[in-house]
């Protein structure tokens, strides 16, 4: 189920906009669009978090970006691997339960077990 | 009291968003397994930080760095992030450098529209004509 679960969910969806495009020529300014696809959480809400790590001196702008984009790649990952769940339910709503039997089955969301009570 | 790290969540209305477009058109989400999700989010950053601060570490540097982060995704077994989130990192860059240029681009041409400004009369020369 692990295995299977990871190939569903192996590529992440491809985002318009995104990184991974080929660069431009030349520089142009970002449009706010392509700037808000690169990262939708907050990056003070992460930061917060990081912070609460008592372990942590300092973190550097790009980390906090990429464990927020990290982050959004976690919960699409998370919510594909729940539905599949639901699938073999015949449901179309994604329940607590789902998400339960899925940190069971993945190794991935071994860390979760007992954090989300 | 203190807060618990796990009640540092992250907004409701973006996890919804990203879980939606994460799933088929028509599948809903209820309320608690979106919240707990959420939670998972916020446990996982979690995790992440303190695997990325042992590599941290290990390099001697009291700064955590992109790479520290690539590695503990490594550490994780999320190693299918590695890739996304290496080319979400350059456009970042690209769009910091980017922003950069168009912020020092402003200060120049706002330094040029100053300098073609009609010189007023100095005010030492007023002074001087109101005291004649």
């Amino acid at each position: 189920m692990a295995a299977a679960a990871a190939a569903g969910s192996g590529a992440p969806r491809e985002e318009e906009g995104s990184g991974g495009e080929a660069a431009a020529p030349q520089p142009q300014a970002p449009t706010s669009a392509s700037g808000a696809r690169l990262s939708r959480l907050p990056l003070a809400r992460v930061k917060a978090l990081v912070k609460a790590d008592p372990d942590v001196t300092l973190a550097g702008q790009e980390a906090i970006f990429i464990l927020a984009r990290a982050a959004e790649l976690f919960v699409e990952t998370i919510a594909k691997d729940a539905y599949c769940c639901a699938q073999q339910g015949k449901r179309k709503t994604l329940q607590r339960r789902d998400l339960d039997n899925a940190i069971e089955a993945v190794d991935e969301f071994a860390f979760l077990e007992g954090t989300l009570d | 009291m203190a807060e618990r790290p796990e009640d540092l969540n992250l907004p409701n209305a973006v996890i919804t968003r990203i879980i939606k477009e994460a799933l088929p058109d028509g599948v809903n989400i209820s309320k608690e397994a979106r919240s707990a999700i959420s939670r998972a989010a916020s446990v996982f950053v979690l995790y992440a930080t303190s695997c990325a601060n042992n590599f941290a570490m290990k390099g001697k540097r009291k700064t955590l760095n992109a790479s520290d982060v690539l590695s503990a995704m490594e550490e994780m077994e999320f190693q299918r992030f590695v890739t996304p989130l290496k080319e979400a990192l350059e456009a970042y860059r690209r769009e910091q450098k980017g922003k950069k240029e168009a912020s020092e681009q402003k200060k120049k041409d706002k330094d040029r529209k100053t300098d073609s400004e009609e010189p007023g009369q100095s005010l030492w020369q007023k002074s001087q004509e109101d005291q004649n």
